[in-house]
């Protein structure tokens, strides 16, 4: 005897609603820049812990990675990441490559195959953190490889966005781009505001866990 | 990265030297078959023609629009073009949105074609030589950069020749899939918060026939693309109240994107797309009316849903709608009392079994719609005339069967009251079935919560939830089947057993008549023909039946005249569904069903006007089949006392009526974790967020809450 007659329009809505509003499983937008920077930690490739809570009196870089993704190639392929992952060291700014991949995802990495990435493109990041479940990647809203972020001494967020101005894949086009990330690592260093400090990111998205959706 | 298959390919080249080799370019990379096409056959010196980039796409991944959302980039095309001619921007076709883990992009699938118009120069002869080269970006779960070069070469002649009908064929379709001018203007203002809400005049739109609305901005920073947007469609015009995005630079004078909706007609769903450029109106500011996180929704974990669940259940019982079923299970208490406890108990088991299946059947089905729908509600199938006049038929049979006009001898199969009636186990199960079918249309305090819970949770965790309430509403009469002790305290049987069973027809009657006028709210008038017309039928049917059950020929005329006659009233339900059931509800002004003087009708768009003019805001989310809902009204929203506070104080009053399916109602509800009604929002002047109000209001707290205002004013 329960009759119970779906109405029509509540089906169609819903179905709307399903086409349009996918259930972005995290935040909408990551931290805003000029807010305190998301906590993590995670352990790299050599087996260390960073906690960025640790960190606090450095500048410190996030750069997500898949060394899969043609964006990430094309900056490693022309040296570029490499070069500016030196010139943060130089300066004391400790750069963290994330491995955001989800496990079994386009670039995914076993801490072995990390350092051996590291070695063969000649990386010198401060430390390659594995993050297999993406969960420094969801903390800071990244969408993409390579998403850029800068940390400042006091552990504000300074800049989010692309390592460069130009989207493309394209190596021939890196020295046309204004460096966002180089800019904004001298700008922090000087003690001055960070001009562009919330750019567009671009490259392949992010892989993140099939589950989270 | 498999390569299209061999065979997909030959095809592919096919069709390509199928066509007329002169005005095309064709590459073919792993996941793209890109092609140059023009519109003419022969260019008219300075007469410009369009050129298309047709992108047939391998099946599951796309490329990217000239927004390309939170990842990807949008196809690119170089010109190489004789000195004097001109390429204007791409111009695209509208986007769809799709989501890789958790990503929002804006691009295309299966197929796309970005037109271009070229403009030959004026002055040249031979033929035309167009050179492109094109690079994109294709993903599936990974993403290829891909890029072609192209290269069309076009005679020109003293008048322009359009191209062959195939090719002219794709390049109507490709023009038809291009947004076109938005027929109303646009303007969009900025909150406190810095978020632009973008609002479209779009006077007269009838918000049941429009769904679907998205906007897709035009380009990266202004607007975030991940964040989710909640149309509202009303009279006035749509609102789209969107989130600031990225850009850290001021938000432009123009906010340019590309509006989608559909629409309903005669004949189908119909898609729209409409280029919309946003002038910014400084005296626009709405108010983040963002009701997450009202003060007052609660956010519940499974443990607290459960026992709320459970304790709503418990309440349930007390509840208006309820009560006709508790009585008939006082009755049937009564009846068995004094017999062994053995029976007692099996009665109660089978009682908890009834309502428990139910719930479970209930879960099922919520389950079922989810999956299909992502959507549901609390009450939704009384939303439905042919529920609600099913249930007064419902209501009408056990009333005339506790009256005495027919026996719980008389078996009438297919009708449910004669399982009710029946004595024993299987009567008791189909009173808790009973039990649950008219509690829907109420909530009782602390269920809002937990079914709000329920329909947005996993699948275990709303059949738990569900469940938990149904143990709730049945737990009384279980523990009194339980426990000698309390067996104890019932009155012994006797003639006052008669009595009361007659007395609790009354109520079945009157449960009737409510269910009939609810009808009326949702079909009009002719609501009651049918419904009374029907019950006349089946109490003719009934009458057939009484007679004795010799087994003659006019025995089985008198049944089969009983079948057509119940036949007839249930037929009566197909009548019903021609009609449009939001027909009272959305022509706009007061209906009968549920009172709006004194009362504004709610819209989004007013609620979020009035807030920001910082009036103090009263909403009321009601419907004419929620018995809580009236009860409310009457004692504590209407009274004098109450009318006069309400006046004092200034408050503009919003009634929404949820009798009827009304969308934009159904997505509050939603967004404030609700399942159903009543529900009851409070904007104290300046208040970033509403207060939500008890399910059971009195006059003294409507009374506190308005003087509240009051203190705060001075």
């Amino acid at each position: 005897m329960s009759n119970l007659v779906v109405p029509r329009r509540t089906l169609m809505l819903g179905t709307a609603a399903a086409a349009l509003v996918p259930a972005a499983a995290f935040a909408a937008t990551g931290p805003d820049v000029g807010k305190p920077a998301p906590a993590f930690t995670a352990v790299d490739s050599n087996g260390k812990s960073w906690s960025l809570a640790d960190l606090k009196g450095k500048v410190v870089v996030l750069e997500t990675t898949n060394h899969d993704c043609p964006y990430v190639r094309k900056h490693y392929n022309a040296k570029n990441m490499q070069t500016q992952q030196r010139e943060a060291a130089g300066k004391g700014v400790v750069w963290l490559t994330v491995a955001s991949s989800a496990t079994g995802e386009q670039g995914f990495v076993t801490a072995q195959q990390a350092n051996d990435l590291t070695k063969s493109r000649d990386a010198a990041p401060a430390a390659v953190l594995l993050d297999p479940k993406s969960q420094v990647a969801r903390a800071y809203g990244a969408t993409v490889t390579p998403h850029m972020y800068i940390i400042d001494a006091n552990g504000v967020l300074v800049y989010k966005g692309g390592i460069d101005s130009i989207p493309s894949s394209d190596v021939a086009d890196i020295p046309k781009a204004k460096q966002y990330v180089r800019i904004g690592m001298e700008e922090v260093l000087a003690g001055k505001p960070v001009t562009d400090s919330s750019t567009r990111p671009y490259g392949c998205t992010l892989k993140y866990p099939r589950t989270s959706t | 990265m498999s390569r299209f298959p061999a065979f997909l390919l030959g095809i592919l080249v096919a069709i390509a030297t199928a066509l007329p080799v002169f005005a095309q370019s064709v590459v073919q990379t792993d996941n793209v078959r890109t092609e140059l096409l023009a519109d003419v056959s022969t260019v008219k010196p300075g007469e410009p023609f369009w050129v298309g980039l047709r992108q047939t796409i391998r099946p599951k991944w796309h490329t990217y629009w000239k927004n390309p959302g939170e990842s990807g980039l949008p196809t690119e095309i170089t010109w190489t073009l004789p000195p004097g001619a001109k390429a204007d921007p791409i111009v695209w076709p509208t986007p769809i949105l799709f989501e890789v883990g958790g990503i929002i992009n804006y691009g295309f699938k299966d197929e796309s074609t970005l037109l271009v118009r070229i403009t030959p120069p004026a002055d040249f002869s031979g033929p035309l030589r167009l050179e492109a080269a094109a690079n994109w970006l294709v993903c599936e779960d990974v993403c290829i950069p891909e890029e072609g070069k192209f290269e069309l070469t076009l005679p020109s002649g003293t008048a322009a020749t359009p191209a062959p009908p195939a090719i002219r064929t794709l390049f109507e379709q490709a023009r038809r899939s291009v947004p076109t001018e938005s027929p109303w203007p646009a303007r969009y203002g900025i909150a406190k918060s810095g978020d632009p809400t973008l609002v479209i005049d779009a006077k007269g739109l009838k918000a049941d026939t429009i769904g679907n609305v998205y906007f897709f901005p035009a380009e990266w920073g202004p607007v975030a693309t991940m964040a989710k947007q909640n149309a509202m469609v009303d009279a006035n015009g749509i609102h789209i109240p969107l989130k600031r995005g990225d850009a850290k630079t001021a938000l432009p004078p123009l906010l340019a994107g590309t509006l989608v909706l559909t629409e309903k007609t005669a004949d189908g769903t119909v898609k729209q797309a409409f280029d919309v450029s946003a002038k910014l109106d400084p005296a626009f500011v709405p108010s983040s009316v963002s009701l997450a996180g009202a003060v007052g929704s609660e956010e519940l974990s499974l443990v607290q849903a459960l026992l709320f669940a459970l304790l709503g259940g418990l309440i349930l019982n007390l509840m208006p709608c309820v009560f006709p079923v508790l009585a008939m299970k006082a009755a049937a208490f009564a009846r068995l009392a004094g017999h062994d406890r053995t029976e007692m108990r099996r009665d109660g088991l089978a009682y908890t079994a009834g309502v428990l299946v139910s719930f479970a059947a209930m879960a099922a089905i919520v389950l079922s719609i989810r999956a299909v729908a992502g959507e549901v509600s609390w009450g939704f199938q009384f939303q439905s005339p042919i529920f609600s006049l099913l249930i007064a038929y419902l209501f009408f049979v056990v009333g005339l069967n506790l009256s005495g006009v027919f026996d719980v001898g008389n078996r009438l199969a297919g009708i449910g009251q004669g399982l009710v009636a029946r004595g024993g186990t299987t009567g008791a199960f189909f009173t808790g079935v009973l039990a649950v079918i008219v509690a829907t249309p109420c909530t009782a305090p602390f269920m809002a919560a937990a079914l709000g819970f329920a329909l947005s949770q996993p699948a275990p965790a709303t059949v738990a939830v569900l469940l938990a309430m149904g143990l709730g509403l049945a737990l009384p009469y279980l523990a009194l089947s339980m426990t000698p002790a309390l067996q104890r305290l019932m009155p012994r049987p006797g003639l006052w057993m008669d009595r009361l069973r007659q007395f609790l027809a009354f109520p079945m009657y009157a449960s009737a008549v409510w269910m009939i006028w609810v009808l009326t709210q949702q079909t009009g008038a002719d609501g009651v023909l049918y419904a009374l017309g029907g019950m006349i039928l089946i109490a003719f049917a009934i009458w057939l039946l009484r007679f004795g059950s010799t087994a003659s020929a006019g025995t089985w005329l008198r049944r089969g005249l009983a079948a057509v006659a119940v036949l007839l009233a249930f037929g009566v339900t197909l009548k019903l569904e021609d009609r449009p059931a939001t027909a009272a509800s959305a022509s706009g002004n007061a209906t009968g069903g549920v009172n709006f003087d004194g009362w504004e009708r709610f819209s989004r768009a007013r609620m979020a006007e009035a807030v920001a003019a910082g009036k103090p805001v009263f909403v009321d989310f009601t419907a004419a089949w929620c018995i809580t809902c009236l009860v409310n009204e009457r004692v504590a929203l209407e009274t004098p006392a109450s009318r006069k506070a309400f006046e004092q104080a200034g408050v503009v009053k919003l009634k929404g009526d949820w009798t009827n399916r009304d969308p934009e109602i159904t997505g509050v509800l939603k967004e404030l974790g609700r399942a159903g009604v009543p529900l009851y929002l409070f904007w104290v002047p300046g208040a970033e967020k509403p207060k939500i109000l008890p399910q059971i209001l009195t006059e003294s707290l409507i009374l506190s809450e308005l003087s509240s205002i009051e203190q705060t004013k001075r």
